[in-house]
């Protein structure tokens, strides 16, 4: 009876404790709104937070993001930092989980004040962030999502990815008149929202460009095994193949297709764009084609990308950056430009500034924001992958539609 | 008056605590069919995305009120749990479980394919209604609920399910209309919970109401003890809060959640407070204090 | 097509199988629901890649190795996790066995990051004809290694005395306690079985889609969980009859065009059959007790 008795008080008193210390940091903030607060940064660092996951699904995104911001705050910090301060990035985790995503954004902003975040890598859960975000006046810019309805949420939101509505019908266009491309089969991985929503793009422009879409086929993010899905295109006589999913299973259903035989070879959008393409699928995606608005090209790259590659090797093992890592440099040095140039950190001034943004050169080429806050990002390079390395098939030129 | 309530408080801890009240209200809707009637089910997080589902395209489509919305959202949930209760329901012990959990796969798929909830892409844009005092008094009325059920007669057949299905059924209680209507009430809460966690998040996605989530709840209940209220209250706020309070250790976080889970388990088997009457607890010490007063008083005289 | 659609199901379905006996194995003994059977096959598979990668082994040996270290890991995580609870309310060691694949998961990403490993090409990539179909030689090697282990656990549980245990434990725990069967060796014994298998069973997927990555558990964990009440849980021919009617099902569901569905077809398969036999397709039916 004791030993129960001894339990209850034991737990009592850890809710106590868990109650006391979330009180007490609330009861610090009283009296001051939490938004006046983080629009003048405390202390001597300027913080940006890192929003995206670090463990569980789409992990790698969020942890090359990462890499690209820290490269980012280093690059600043070693030249003397910003407005005479240091940058800071804040990190934190949320497991791909949008509840837990909101809870971080609010975290960020609020615990550790931060002026700006970058991420999240996905369209979903930058659209939980991004309502946050603009409602507590912080400055948003996912290095990655690119579906639709993000910078419509409001005057705080940016982003800086290349778009897949401008950069996909380019692609379209250059598969159906200079290779010949007149019938496709058309791969879709039905739980992940980036590849539907670039299915849909991708059928309008193959619509517009005269190709017919033979027959479609349905994976999902997580799946290893499609030898049913190829099975079926085996059936039908296509010239290439449109696969809109991520590399892990664009790898993977390459080496399928390998395997039964088939010779075709696949185009995707950069959410294929990775060295885990040819490793997870070998000679299987030899041929393949993926475009990008980043490629660590070091002959032909600029002074900004030939530096970026340079270091991201040295940190890692001379492994080659990918799009996430350039694109969360890109996003921490436009912030930086942007409070640079308002000579101010509070959000809702320097939020100006970043919008004006025009022709801005950073490591992933040039970006402008179009008056919607969309970024146009020109070119797309169209690579093609040679003996496991990526060369440079096009480079197609992008203006704003 | 309210909203100066609100302003003061750092968002960050309103965030956090507009989520533990719905994940308060989750857990005590399991509890009552896990818990009180016994019924396992690994399914919770389906009735929670039909309730969500439910509401957030009643507020975007036909611009009902907040509360009806709401009100409809628990309803289509439990009119599911009826649907599925009454044919899965003939299964007992496991075989449920794997049952409701296949139930809760398919939901997951057939709202990655519909068109009018977004598919993958989800369902953006719905208005911020739920605020901290939405939800609160919500857990409330929950928790009036379940201990007006629990101490019913109702709540006592149920109690009887159990602990032995066949010797209720003897003592004539229709154990499957008492099954189907416990399992309707969990699936309500669970749909008025999926609302609120629509209108607090702004956005939808399927996968967020995958397995994982029906487990998560499912550990609240175990953890906290099951068929205690108290406890699943408990237990919702330890495991709601431990993530957060174990931030600083970055990635090793989720390590130490699932250490945790193991450790309470093997000191605790039944829960936190399982097997403990909270006001058999306060009585006794009551008792002992006038036993320990009328002793002094004899040694004194 | 469709016998090629049926070799791909039934490869699809031997690997279901695999993962699908340790769960069987685990809860006819103590109907626990081991959640944390998947993890264990994730960690083979880790095993397998790395012993190719660093030990230069070939892919047999990798194997072996990988049920090693994956028997060591089963029994350990029984002898911590789940036998404190055994007199314990049969949800307790649910949950602890939810814990266990959480940690198991986390520490694997913490190690290995969460990025897709390669599984090296350790065998060569050759088609064979038979007749109207195409097998690949990584088929023939998974429908071969899964048949042999599958025979060499029937003949264990049928004829070795630890196995003939194993039977009367599952059978009757308390009454094989009293007959002086160490049920605690017995359940150790069956926990390492079940692990064995797993890890064969990572190795031979890691090697059939060529990726090795710290989720891979989870959904192959709850197919083979599926495919293990299919047929009905309990049952060894019954996990493995499950396990490759799954296979099957679902290859032929993708097949017929229901791609976008394809886990629906495999959960409404499972609720239909356990509707109509609630114990599945092999299991035997639970007499009530009063």
């Amino acid at each position: 009876m004791m030993r129960r008795t001894w339990w209850l008080l034991a737990i009592a008193m850890l809710a106590l404790v868990l109650v006391a210390t979330g009180c007490g940091g609330g009861q610090a903030d009283k009296g001051k709104p939490a938004q006046e607060q983080s629009a003048t940064p405390s202390g001597e660092t300027i913080k940006i937070g890192f929003l995206g996951a670090k463990t569980g699904n789409h992990a790698s995104y969020g942890i090359e993001t990462l890499k690209g911001m820290k490269m980012a705050a280093d690059d600043i910090n070693a030249a003397g930092g910003l407005l005479g301060k240091k940058v800071e990035i804040i990190e934190d985790d949320h497991r791909s989980n949008p509840s837990e995503a909101a809870t971080v954004t609010q975290k960020l902003i609020n615990n550790n004040k931060v002026v700006a975040i970058v991420g999240d890598p996905t369209t979903g859960i930058t659209k939980v962030a991004g309502n946050i975000a603009q409602q507590s006046k912080v400055v948003l810019l996912s290095a990655g999502a690119v579906g639709p309805g993000v910078v419509e949420i409001g005057d705080y939101i940016f982003r800086d990815t290349l778009l897949d509505a401008l950069a996909a019908p380019a692609v379209t266009k250059y598969c159906v008149e200079t290779l010949g491309w007149k019938k496709v089969a058309l791969v879709t991985s039905v739980n992940n929202d980036y590849s539907v929503g670039l299915t849909k793009i991708f059928k309008d422009a193959l619509a517009k460009y005269g190709a017919q879409i033979v027959i479609e086929q349905s994976i999902k993010d997580g799946d290893q095994n499609f030898s049913a899905q190829v099975t079926n295109i085996k059936q039908k006589a296509v010239d290439g193949i449109v696969f809109t999913g991520y590399y892990t299973e664009g790898g993977l259903f390459m080496k399928e297709v390998r395997k039964q035989g088939l010779k075709q070879v696949m185009v995707g959008g950069d959410g294929l764009l990775s060295p885990k393409l040819w490793e997870l699928g070998g000679n299987a995606v030899e041929g393949s084609m993926v475009y990008t608005g980043f490629y660590p090209d070091l002959n032909n790259a600029g002074e900004k990308t030939k530096a970026f590659v340079q270091a991201y090797q040295k940190a890692n093992n001379n492994a080659l950056p990918d799009m996430f890592s350039a694109q969360g440099y890109d996003a921490v040095m436009l912030i930086a430009d942007a409070i640079k140039k308002a000579n101010s950190a509070d959000p809702s001034v320097f939020k100006n500034e970043l919008a004006k943004t025009q022709n801005w050169q950073g490591v992933t080429g040039t970006i402008s924001f179009g008056p919607n806050r969309e970024p146009v990002k020109s070119p797309v390079f169209l690579l093609e992958v040679k003996e496991q390395k990526w060369a440079v098939k096009a480079v197609i030129p992008v203006t704003a539609q | 008056m309210l909203d100066m309530f609100t302003q003061n408080i750092n968002p960050y801890y309103l965030q956090v605590a507009n989520l533990l009240g719905i994940y308060i209200i989750l857990a005590l809707g399991l509890n009552l069919i896990t818990g009180v009637t016994g019924q396992l089910s690994f399914g919770h997080a389906a009735f929670m995305s039909i309730g969500a589902y439910t509401a957030a395209l009643l507020t975007l489509k036909m611009h009902l009120p907040f509360a009806l919305s709401l009100l409809a959202g628990g309803c289509v949930a439990c009119i599911w749990g009826v649907l599925i209760g009454f044919p899965t329901l003939r299964l007992t012990g496991d075989y449920l479980g794997i049952a409701t959990l296949g139930f809760g796969e398919i939901v997951l798929v057939v709202f990655t394919n519909l068109q009018i909830t977004g598919g993958a892409i989800g369902l953006a844009g719905i208005p911020r209604y739920t605020n901290v005092f939405v939800v609160y008094l919500l857990v409330a009325i929950t928790v009036y609920c379940m201990y007006r059920i629990q101490y019913s007669r109702f709540g006592r057949a149920l109690l009887a399910i159990r602990e032995d299905e066949i010797a209720a059924a003897a003592m004539g209680i229709n154990t499957t209309i008492y099954k189907v209507q416990a399992f309707a009430i969990g699936a309500f809460f669970a749909g008025l919970a999926g609302g609120l966690y629509a209108h607090l998040l702004q956005y939808l996605n399927p996968n967020d109401f995958g397995f994982a989530r029906s487990f998560e709840i499912l550990n609240f209940v175990v953890l906290g003890g099951l068929g205690s209220i108290p406890g699943t209250i408990l237990g919702t706020v330890v495991l709601t809060l431990a993530p957060e309070f174990l931030r600083f250790i970055a990635e090793y976080r989720m390590m130490i959640y699932g250490l945790l889970l193991v450790v309470m388990m093997i000191f605790r088997p039944n829960g936190l407070l399982g097997g403990v009457d909270l006001s058999r607890v306060i009585k006794r010490y009551r008792s002992k204090r006038l036993e320990r007063a009328s002793a002094r008083s004899i040694s004194s005289s | 097509m469709f016998w090629q659609q049926l070799i791909n199901g039934l490869t699809l379905g031997a690997t279901y199988a695999l993962i699908a006996l340790g769960y069987t194995m685990v809860y006819g003994i103590i109907q626990l629901i081991n959640f944390a059977h998947g993890e264990i096959f994730m960690v083979g598979a880790f095993v397998g890649v790395l012993a190719i990668t660093i030990l230069k082994v070939n892919i047999f040996v990798a194997m072996f190795l990988a049920m090693l270290v994956c028997m060591a890991l089963g029994v350990t995580a029984e002898r911590i996790a789940y036998r404190p609870l055994r007199r314990s309310d049969r949800l307790a060691p649910l949950i602890s066995a939810i814990g266990v694949s959480i940690f198991l998961q986390t520490l694997m990403t913490v190690i290995f990051g969460p990025q897709p490993q390669a599984f090296p090409q350790v065998v060569e990539d050759a088609l064979y004809k038979l007749g109207p179909v195409q097998v690949s030689r990584v088929q023939i090697i998974i429908l071969v290694v899964a048949s042999f282990l599958m025979v060499g656990l029937h003949l264990i549980v049928k004829y070795v005395k630890i196995g003939k245990a194993m039977r009367a434990a599952s059978e009757d725990y308390d009454t094989a306690a009293l007959m002086g069967i160490n049920v605690n060796r017995v359940i150790s014994f069956t926990f390492a079985l079940g692990s064995l298998l797993a890890a064969a069973g990572g190795v031979l997927v890691g090697m059939y889609f060529n990726s090795v990555f710290p989720l891979m558990g989870v959904q192959a964990g709850l197919k083979a969980f599926c495919a293990a009440v299919l047929g009905g849980i309990g049952s060894i021919p019954g996990a493995m009859l499950g396990g490759i009617f799954l296979g099957i099902a679902e290859v032929l569901g993708i097949a017929a065009g229901y791609g976008d569905y394809k886990d629906a077809v495999a959960f409404t398969l499972l609720i239909l059959v356990l509707l109509f036999r609630p114990t599945g397709l092999l299991g035997r039916p639970v007499q009530r007790k009063v």
